[in-house]
């Protein structure tokens, strides 16, 4: 791999760095004093304005991994990766803002497991609590080994370095400032990210010439690949067939799968982001959050899909197809499919266009917003593993009835303890990558189907504590089920799929998830209604304010017409309407 | 109760793009014509980001001053941390611990 690691850092890259890390430490420093209760280290005192929740909202989703991945999306499948904003991401966020936020800010409650304690029971909120902490810190870890992976490839630099320079950043910052520090950090890795990738897509356009210059070299590479010649530059016109187009699915797989089950259950349960909205300084501020989120979030696919396009078709030379490298055997040879044609690693696409086209200068700002990202997403998974450890396991079944102040300590110590799980699964990751994989298989079939206990729980007021837990089981199961009955094309049976006997293949692997998603969240819905009809419910007095038929609506009559959610919210849905035809 | 009127989140952002910009432009010029731009399709893309980085962050440096000097002067910043607010806290928590 030694034109991966042409890549050289003179010391105005390192100034650029350092002037990074001291601004984010003084963010956690400058906020240290506002620290005094347990609300205003897990919650931010319920304080913050919309556009700071908001911008924190995406910021942080945004990891390494997404900014990594989707360009590596953006390769593999051309421009129709962005219907992981069009279709899935903004109408949930919409959903969201609109219908739940109600639920979650207004219960009062301090976590999402903690909506499930009050609507259902404490065995429902522990699974949930128990299977997200665990989450939190496996994914975070994963993320940690994947940069120590990508910087020792890329400029030379150790791993155990990369990784503990980056932790113990994170780590101060939230010790200091709580959940309050990591959001506004959040917030300014935002703008960080946005200016370091902007830049490498506008140079980027102008080396291939622009759109035109990308759709006519992406349409002669489309045919090569067997799709027909719009397959990478259009969204939505090869999706009538799954064998037309490189994702492999058609369209009501995509809208069922990806759509309403994956993102809807993402972006509307998980507490990761949740939390972000949960801060906000009132009920109308937590709605616009998700909503003045959504805004910046549909532009995404520009900053984060177009360098993996570019990346494609950009001379680079090697084993490999662009810039995009070959993956190497043992051996240290470009790795061969079945065909004869080099394995590619997808991966590398962005990280190898920010390295062909900044120079120096301008690749410490673009390897900072890749620093900025990984930050980010790690600090989101640390507030959410504290908050929920504190309040949902350690109080709820550890410690009742402390102090408030002892609360507060446990938060910080769990803070401390959570990101020195998260290196360790980080080596355990570098030690054993089936492992890896294999979690978070487990983790995709725990969260498929969260979105069908959470929206019975707020719009059916029928739902039993009962219904929801075994629900939210027989969901995990069946998932396992159908991944263990399917493979996708190519794929031998074991961790793709197939160990329970082979009853179906999908043409890819994201087809497979998809699909393996549907599945979850029927089940999950069907046994929870089952459940929930021949258990005894509660009575109404108990769910006023968790149920939507028991909950005064929100009027917003006190607002400006253009200050209320709705309208927000239709705006961002007919903006993203619009996108979607500007790239059919 | 902390609170958003405390630490106005424009001045940390502001004084960053500030900084960024200063030093990557001022780069800029001091490389311009190097052949090293011949990698960035012959644009002095230090000088002109760091420019454009530069503009962004005095104007959010210059509306985070403004904001801060206004919530000082209606003397807002007091009443952040009135008697009610700790109590509304002190609800919070032992209402938590009744869950």
């Amino acid at each position: 791999m030694d034109i991966a690691r042409m890549a050289r850092l003179a010391p105005i890259d390192y100034v650029v760095m350092a002037v990074y890390f001291a601004a984010v430490l003084a963010v956690g420093w400058l906020l240290r004093r506002l620290m005094r209760t347990s609300t205003d280290f897990f919650l931010s005192g319920r304080s913050l304005p919309p556009w700071v929740t908001g911008l924190a909202f995406i910021s942080a989703n945004l990891g390494a991994q997404e900014v990594l991945g989707m360009g590596a999306s953006g390769a593999k499948y051309g421009i129709a990766t962005s219907h992981f904003y069009w279709v899935g991401a903004i109408p949930a966020m919409v959903f969201v803002g609109l219908f739940m936020m109600p639920f979650y800010y207004g219960s009062r409650a301090r976590s999402a497991p903690e909506y499930l304690k009050l609507r259902f029971d404490e065995k429902t909120r522990t699974l949930n609590a128990v299977s997200f902490a665990v989450m939190t810190v496996f994914s975070s870890g994963i993320s940690m080994y994947a940069l120590g992976k990508l910087l020792n490839l890329l400029l030379g630099w150790s791993f155990d370095a990369s990784i503990l320079v980056s932790a113990v950043i994170v780590l101060l910052y939230i010790v200091l400032g709580g959940l309050t520090s990591a959001i506004y950090n959040e917030v300014l890795q935002f703008f960080l990210i946005v200016f370091g990738f902007l830049p490498l897509v506008w140079l980027g356009l102008v080396a291939v010439g622009g759109w035109h210059g990308l759709s006519t070299q992406l349409s002669a590479l489309s045919v090569a690949r067997g799709f027909p010649p719009d397959a990478y530059t259009h969204a939505w016109r090869t999706m009538g067939d799954a064998s037309r187009n490189p994702i492999g699915v058609e369209w009501f797989g995509l809208v069922m799968g990806l759509g309403f089950v994956l993102s809807f259950g993402y972006w509307c349960t998980d507490f990761l982001v949740v939390q972000r909205a949960m801060a906000a300084e009132s009920m109308t501020a937590a709605r616009r959050t998700p909503l003045i989120a959504a805004l910046p979030k549909m532009f995404f696919p520009f900053l984060v899909i177009l360098p993996g396009m570019i990346a494609l078709v950009l001379s680079g030379g090697g084993a490999g197809q662009g810039l995009i490298p070959a993956k190497l055997t043992a051996a240290g040879l470009p790795l061969l499919d079945g065909a004869g044609h080099p394995v590619l690693d997808y991966d590398l696409a962005t990280p190898m266009l920010l390295i062909r086209l900044f120079p120096t200068g301008m690749l410490g700002l673009g390897l900072t917003a890749l620093l900025a990202s990984f930050m980010s997403g790690m600090a989101g998974n640390v507030t959410a593993f504290n908050t929920v450890w504190t309040y949902d396991i350690y109080q709820a079944h550890i410690r009742k009835g402390a102090s408030d102040a002892h609360y507060l300590w446990m938060g910080r110590a769990a803070t401390v303890v959570g990101i020195v799980l998260a290196i360790a699964a980080a080596y355990v990751a570098s030690a054993f990558n089936n492992i890896m994989d294999m979690l978070q298989l487990v983790f995709a079939f725990v969260n498929a189907p969260l979105f069908a206990t959470f929206s019975l729980g707020m719009f059916w007021r029928r739902t039993t504590g009962h219904g929801a837990f075994w629900g939210l089981l027989s969901g995990t199961i069946g998932a396992a089920v159908h991944h263990g009955l399917t493979l996708p094309a190519g794929a031998v049976p074991g961790i793709k799929g197939g160990y329970l006997g082979l009853m179906h293949t999908y043409p890819s692997e994201l087809a497979q998830t998809f699909w393996t998603a549907i599945t979850a969240w029927t089940t999950c819905m069907v046994v929870t209604i089952v459940i929930s009809l021949v258990t005894r419910p509660r009575p109404d007095e108990e769910l006023r304010g968790l149920v939507y038929a028991l909950t005064p609506r929100q009027t917003d009559a006190e607002h400006s017409f253009w200050r209320r959610p709705v309208t927000l919210g239709v705006i961002v849905l007919i903006m993203t309407l619009a996108l979607n035809f500007v790239f059919f | 109760m902390s609170g958003s009127a405390s630490l106005d989140l424009r001045l940390p952002i502001g004084g960053l793009f500030t900084t960024l910009g200063v030093i990557i432009g001022v780069y800029g010029i001091a490389t311009n014509g190097s052949p090293m731009y011949a990698q960035s399709e012959s644009i002095n893309v230090n000088l002109w980001w760091g420019l454009v980085m530069l503009v962004v962050g005095v104007l959010m440096f210059v509306a985070g001053m403004r904001a801060t000097r206004a919530v000082r002067a209606s003397g807002m910043h007091e009443t952040m941390e009135s008697p009610e607010g700790r109590a509304t806290e002190r609800r919070e928590h032992r209402s938590g611990l009744e869950r």
